[in-house]
């Protein structure tokens, strides 16, 4: 029996030594402290907030709880206890539900806690009506790679539209290497501010950066700015053809648009070219994204010149060309030529084939930014969607279809990299060897058409 | 004449003698009616005895009717008859497992179970034969503490045997069988569990340290059936029954199928994969129907003949075992002949040979997953439509768009096989030129010729993705030559009554020599069988050969002592020299020694002995090696590979490996200490067991330094590292009998406890299986790694509330149903680091439960096996529940995945993208609780004794594997090593798949003895 009672008392004595309570371990000590930077956050559907407040505690920090129930935000951050945590600045991103209404406002609750228990709360105001767009910045001249002949004139009109839906604060342009630091400051807040000064550029051939900045008038002011590259020269560095009618957009493509030169000697450049149909039209251009300022076409007398007005230069008949253009002396040359280079005939019939005796050759692609491709040559071969097929009208150009997702990056390419045409800048599409290295190429995302020209070893990839 | 008077005299005293004793004759035999020849019949008290003949017959003379006679033999248990009345008394000997003057194999030599001082667990074969299995290790299983036995399925399978956990990470843990004292390397796949007399486990480096170098992972040694004096005694064995092959999934019909992936598209925002899924009702193609048999044959039959004289015994057997393949092609088939004859020249000179043919036929298909994993929706064979009436007989069926090939096509084009044939000649010569010394020389040749063919048929069945344009053969033949000599001289010797003493000593020679043709080539004619030719191959020719050899010769030693049966003590000594190393390390020594005390003979324990039978109290110490590393490591190996340089594929040499003139054994030291008991007169007894052994100098395929200028991947073997396994065996058995019942239970439970004592630098980390699995120190090798599934998100608050302290969000593509991992370092990132030990392949303990029970003629015995507390990954999780890929899923998985808050907490929501990466991290999702108890055999039998001519017949029905109890989830608990080809063998334990289950089997069984 005093056995039994001995184990009893044994049993009673271990439930109560576990059943302990689990108080703080720490001392009492004071309410910790909560500083917000702000008593009122604005933030916008699908937009990030930010919510800064300073937390502070004598003894030490435990955790703080963020809670907006309305967003499903209940957040507890705790903080670790060795060592103790006296001040922690607190600085935490949100993003506002896509699906909530601008008008809509919310009670962030903050709640602290120290190690001792001691619990302090704090709430802010958060308004979904904040508008954070940056003034939105749209160039007219010169734009981004224009080229600027020094020769024909040494003046730079500068054109730009800015708009903003709170009102424009100010306007700056600024380039060092000009010395042009001129801020536009706005009254009445408007929300549209067209920009147009002409500016004089020295006579010495240059490469100038002018940066457009402009600022808004919200509360939480937003701050839009654009850079645009200009080569002042006395000669061309480059020459586009482009067989678009004027008024194109020549920045939707993704390669190809307006074509690279294929030669330069001095300012005599030479291209080689497929005219797709009889009377083609076409136009050589001095920079790559616009018709303007150097647009070649024919004047009324039927001579070459630069003129955004002139007219197309005419191909006769459908085929390939050989054109030569000089810039300076405004005379040119479109000789066509029959093709002697490869034909990949029936690449629709290609085979993949451990046996390099059994296979047939193909052509799909690999790289970057192109849905199904990878670089690897198998995967450009099961993604049969990305094999290119022969254009009935020309035995020297692949024709497919393919899906982008942003920049892109590609090599054409068979198994194991036989044949392959790697993509390199200025559209140029080298067959292998060729030259080493993939450029990339900023695109929209979107469904392209391709066309690789084996003859002229480019790629064109147009938007559908 | 005064002879005549002396002879009178004599034959007066003898007549007065004579004529007060009782003469009593009669005849001992054993339970199944065969006479036992030597067994020792004792007049109780006097110094009067004989023993039984040939026919176990015996006459002797009794004092009075008061007086006993006692009869004993070895391996059964003794038996004391009263005279009374009788003149005739025939006796019927039982057999007795705990006797303790049984004897037992120790290692070039047999001693008695009470003299034996190591860790050596018995099993007869009896016991082994109960279970009707291809590999006899699987009827091993819970049968012997400290064994622990991880069946595999599949005919031909190998369980993994590990004997007291494992001592090695790299190389092999299988342990060294050797078989009628011979090596025979680490499988016994080749040897039928109706051809073994007895087993002995060796457990200790104590008793293995005797084979030196290949004895880390412990040894098994197997003695086969010998014949016996007595006449000629006839036994056939039939064990036939039908393995159970059930799928292991309910997998969705095609209904269902086109529900799940609809889904699975929808919640990645596509549209449905298959419009209107109940077009597809009634149309569900049931590929596990079409080709996997629920039932297949298997059938272990066995015929011999034993008996012999006091000149000469023999055995002959032949056994035979078939298991086919659950597909209906291919299986596995063995035929052996076992032939031993044992002479006895002169009372000094013996001899004995056995001839062990053996052949053995192999080969089935390994697909068995994708009846499971190929969408219910396509058909087996390509419509009539799709048909131009010019394919072949490998191309009229369908393709799958999930990917998986058509399995019916591929099982129909399966034709990879090997045939093996093996003779074994095992030969010896004894001489006893005085009494007590013995002087042996042992000899075996092992010849074998295994031939591997393969033909791959051309077919087209999607001119994309399912095909092969050109049919192949291959054939490899393997010829190996095996020899070993052992020659031993033992003297043992008892001096002055109380001190008896053994020494042994020999030397043993193996060596071991392969070497292999092979060829290759394309393009036969067509698929026709009779064209399955290299010959016949039109194209691309090619052919290869290789040899071998390895060697390995050793001193050996063993004393054994001990003082009136009370205090033992043996010392073993072997040196081994290697061809696998060089010079500054060919040769070490594993030396050992035990020590035991059979208190119970003591004095002072005399009052104890009504209760006590048995108790004493072992130690023993030893060093043992792994030398199973391959053949030729301490070359310097150039490799060959393929570059493209200046646009030419050019063949290239390149340094692949680095000879190691230091390299050297892993060794494995060993300290264990035992109790050993009985009671009441062995109707329960048992033991329980300590040990701890050590593995130093382990050998590690090691990468060299950038900076060494090697490339990345060579490498060299060297010995760094260590690695300690601890742990207890218990054995309790109890028996007992009760008029004409009679009952016994053996109880084993093991527990093994391993970790990584170094590595070969601080904080260096072992990855295996993938990635999947870390070896450090301070941990067991090969535990699972991988993130922590912390649930699944339910509701937004919680994806909202997975971030950083500044609210970057941990899973930027989290959703809904999608898995949360967790941030287990807190950094507020998701990333490598927050890997962490999810799980571990090794188990706590393993149990095994054997009952048997008997009624008068009937038999009924039961195992259990069981093991507790390991983990398993089930693979198989991805293949069922991702949505990503197009395989088949099981069924209802649209309601068994997330699909609302509270609908689940384990399976992830169904997605096309998996962007959250629920399935392709490897994570706790995968890691299950792979504890089961399993019913290994129950099997009731029926005996008759002499009745229908036959001194026995009988009959059993029997079950294995009837039964599982576990959570696992997978298709099989019993998961083992990873791939040794990749050095997963121990790093990569405890990954499931689809793994060929262990079958349960239903069977008959049939023993006749006349």
């Amino acid at each position: 029996m005093k056995k039994n009672l001995f184990l009893f008392f044994l049993a009673f004595f271990a439930i109560l030594t576990g059943c302990q309570n689990n108080e703080s371990e720490f001392p009492s000590s004071d309410d910790p402290t909560v500083v917000v930077s702000t008593k009122e956050i604005y933030g916008a559907p699908s937009r990030k907030f930010e919510i800064k407040a300073a937390l502070a505690d004598d003894l030490g920090l435990k955790s703080v709880e963020i809670q907006i129930p309305e967003l499903s935000l209940d957040k507890v951050i705790s903080f670790a206890t060795d060592p103790l945590l006296k001040s922690y600045d607190l600085s935490y991103f949100f993003e506002v539900p896509a699906n909530r209404g601008t008008s809509e406002s919310f009670k962030i609750k903050l709640t602290i806690t120290d190690v001792s228990g001691n619990e302090v709360n704090e709430e802010i105001n958060l308004r979904l009506d904040g508008e954070f767009a940056a003034p939105s910045i749209t160039m007219i001249t010169p734009k981004e790679g224009a080229v600027i002949l020094l020769s024909t004139s040494n003046e730079m009109p500068v054109i730009f539209v800015v708009n903003d839906d709170s009102g424009i604060d100010y306007v700056q342009v600024k380039c060092d290497a000009l010395g042009i630091d001129e801020t536009v400051q706005l009254t009445g807040s408007p929300q549209s501010y067209t920009f147009n000064k002409t500016y004089t550029l020295p006579v010495t051939a240059a490469d100038y950066v002018l940066t457009i900045t402009a600022k808004d008038k919200f509360a939480i002011p937003n701050t839009g700015s654009l850079s645009v590259n200009i080569v002042a020269t006395n000669e061309y560095p480059a020459i586009y053809l482009c067989d678009q009618p004027k008024g194109t957009n020549l920045t939707t493509d993704a390669v190809g648009v307006p074509m690279y030169f294929h030669e330069k000697n001095g300012q005599d450049f030479e291209f080689k070219y497929y005219a797709d149909s009889d009377n083609k039209e076409i136009y050589f251009l001095g920079q790559e994204s616009d018709f303007a300022p150097h647009c070649f076409g024919l004047n009324t007398s039927g001579e070459l010149a630069d003129d955004v007005n002139s007219s197309p230069i005419i191909l006769p008949t459908k085929g390939y060309y050989v054109i030569k253009v000089n810039p300076n002396t405004l005379k040119y040359t479109a000789t066509k030529y029959t093709p002697s280079s490869k034909v990949w005939a029936n690449i629709a019939n290609g085979l993949w084939h451990d046996d390099e005796a059994l296979r047939r050759p193909f052509v799909s692609v690999c790289g970057g930014g192109i849905q199904g491709a990878d670089w690897d040559t198998w995967t450009a071969w099961v993604q049969t969607g990305l094999h290119l097929a022969n254009n009935p009208n020309n035995p020297y150009q692949l024709v497919g279809e393919y899906t982008l997702t942003g920049t892109m990056e590609a090599t054409f390419t068979g198994q194991w990299w036989n044949p392959s045409w790697r993509l390199i800048k200025n559209g140029i599409c080298t067959m292998s060897p060729g030259e080493n290295g993939n450029a990339k190429y900023p695109a929209a995302a979107g469904v392209y058409k391709v066309v690789l020209d084996t003859e002229l070893e480019r790629v064109f990839i147009t938007k559908k | 004449m005064k002879f005549k008077y002396i002879w009178f005299f004599i034959a007066l005293l003898c007549t007065a003698v004579s004529f007060g004793q009782i003469k009593i004759k009669g005849t001992v035999k054993d339970k199944a009616n065969v006479p036992i020849p030597g067994v020792n019949v004792i007049v109780k008290g006097t110094s009067t005895s004989t023993a039984t003949d040939f026919d176990g017959n015996y006459v002797i003379n009794v004092p009075n009717k008061s007086s006993q006679i006692e009869f004993s033999f070895v391996g059964f248990t003794s038996q004391t008859v009263s005279i009374a009345e009788k003149t005739e008394i025939n006796i019927v000997l039982q057999e007795s497992s705990q006797a303790l003057d049984e004897i037992v194999v120790v290692g070039y030599a047999a001693v008695k179970k009470s003299d034996v001082t190591s860790s050596i667990s018995s099993i007869k074969g009896k016991e082994l034969q109960t279970m009707t299995v291809g590999n006899v290790t699987e009827s091993l299983q819970g049968k012997v503490s400290g064994v622990q036995v991880t069946g595999q399925g599949g005919p031909g399978a190998q369980p993994r045997v590990l004997i007291r956990g494992i001592s090695t990470v790299n190389l092999s843990t299988d342990p060294l069988y050797v078989v009628d004292g011979i090596p025979m390397g680490t499988s016994i796949n080749f040897l039928s569990n109706n051809e073994i007399e007895s087993m002995e486990v060796l457990k200790d480096a104590s008793a293995s340290a005797i084979y030196g170098s290949r004895a880390s992972n412990g040894v098994i040694l197997i003695t086969t059936k010998k014949g016996k004096v007595g006449k000629a005694r006839f036994n056939f064995d039939l064990s036939s029954g039908m393995q159970i092959m059930n799928n292991p999934y309910n997998m969705a019909d095609a209904e269902s199928y086109a529900t799940i992936m609809n889904t699975a598209y929808n919640n990645s925002g596509y549209s449905d994969y298959l419009p209107n899924p109940s077009q597809y009702k009634g149309k569900t193609t049931d590929w596990w129907r079409a080709g996997i048999r629920t039932g297949t044959p298997v059938t272990n039959a066995s015929f011999g003949v034993s008996g012999g004289s006091d000149k000469h015994t023999y055995a002959a057997s032949i056994n035979y075992y078939n298991s086919d393949s659950m597909y209906g092609v291919g299986g596995w088939e063995r035929v052996t002949m076992r032939i031993a004859n044992d002479f006895k020249f002169t009372d000094k000179f013996s001899a004995g040979i056995t001839l062990n043919p053996r052949y053995e036929t192999w080969g089935a298909p390994g697909n068995w997953a994708d009846f499971d994993k190929i969408d219910p929706i396509t058909p087996i064979y390509k419509p009539a439509d799709q048909l131009t009436g010019l394919e072949n007989e490998y191309s009229i069926y369908a393709r799958s768009p999930s990917y998986i090939w058509n399995p019916v096509a591929a099982v129909k084009r399966y034709d990879d096989y090997t045939d093996q044939y093996n003779l074994n000649t095992n030969g010896y010569l004894q001489y006893e030129p005085i009494k007590g010394l013995v002087i042996r020389t042992q000899a075996s040749v092992e010849v074998g010729d295994k031939i591997w063919s393969k033909f791959t048929p051309d077919f087209v069945i999607d001119a994309a993705h399912e095909k092969a344009e050109i049919n192949t053969i291959e054939r490899r033949a393997t010829n190996n030559v095996d020899w070993t000599w052992q020659n031993t001289a033992t003297y043992t010797k008892t001096f002055a009554e109380k001190h008896n003493a053994s020494l042994m000593i020999g030397n043993t020679m193996e060596e071991y020599n392969g070497n292999d043709v092979w060829g290759y080539g394309e393009g036969v004619p067509n698929n026709s069988e009779s064209m399955r030719e290299l010959n016949a191959a039109t194209k691309n020719r090619n052919s290869g050969g290789n040899s071998w050899s390895s060697s390995l010769m050793s001193y050996i030693s063993r004393f054994s002592y001990n003082y009136d049966g009370k205090y033992y003590f043996t010392g073993t000594f072997r040196r081994d020299g290697s061809s696998k190393f060089m010079a500054n390390n060919k040769w070490a020594n594993f030396p050992s020694a035990s020590v035991s005390w059979r208190i119970l003979n003591e004095g002072f324990m005399e009052k104890t002995k009504d209760v006590l039978s048995d108790l004493r109290f072992r130690a023993g110490w030893g060093k043992v090696g792994n030398q199973n590393l391959p053949s030729a490591v301490y070359q310097s190996n150039i490799g060959q590979g393929f570059y493209v340089i200046d646009g030419q594929v050019v063949d290239t040499s390149y340094p692949s490996s680095m000879a190691n003139k230091d390299i050297k054994w892993e060794t494995v030291e060993d300290v264990s200490f035992g109790i050993d008991f009985g009671l009441w007169k062995n109707k329960l007894s048992g033991s329980l067991e300590y040990y701890q052994k050590k593995t130093h100098d382990m050998l590690f395929l090691k990468q060299f330094p950038t900076y060494s200028g090697f490339p990345g991947y060579s490498t060299m073997w060297t010995n760094v590292g260590s690695m300690q396994s601890s742990g207890i065996d218990l054995l309790i058995s109890y028996k007992d009998k009760k008029g004409d019942f009679s009952y016994g239970a053996d109880l084993t439970f093991t527990t093994v406890n391993v970790e990584m004592l170094s590595l070969s630098s601080d904080g260096e980390k072992l990855y295996g299986a993938s990635n999947r699995t870390l070896t450090v120190k301070g941990e067991e090798p090969g535990y699972f790694y991988g993130y922590v599934a912390d649930g699944l998100f339910q509701n937004q608050t919680e994806l909202n509330s997975h971030t950083d302290e500044h609210g970057t969000k941990l899973q930027p593509y989290a959703k809904l149903g999608d898995i949360r991992f967790k941030d287990v370092n807190g950094d507020g990132k998701l990333d490598d680091k927050d890997r962490t030990k999810i799980g571990s392949p090794w188990a706590d303990y393993t149990i095994g439960l054997n009952l048997n029970f008997g009624y008068k003629n009937f038999d009924l015995i039961a195992n259990f096996y069981s093991s507790i507390g390991n983990d398993i990954v089930n693979q198989n999780i991805s293949d069922l529940y991702n949505g990503a890929s197009l395989t088949n899923k099981v069924s209802g998985l649209e309601q068994m995945a997330w699909h609302g808050e509270g609908t689940s907490n384990y399976v992830p929501r169904l997605s096309k993208d998996d962007n959250n990466e629920n399935f392709t991290k490897f994570s706790s999702l995968y890691v299950e609780d792979g504890s089961f108890v399993r019913m290994k055999n129950l099997q009731l039998g029926y005996s008759f004794y002499n009745k229908f001519g036959l001194d026995k017949l009988r009959i059993s029905l029997s079950g294995q594997n009837l039964w599982t109890w576990t959570n696992y989830t997978g298709v099989d608990p019993e998961v083992a090593g990873g791939d040794p080809n990749t050095g997963d063998r121990v790093k990569g334990s405890g990954f499931g798949g689809w793994n060929y289950p262990v079958q349960p089997t239903i069977l008959m069984g049939l023993n006749v003895a006349f």
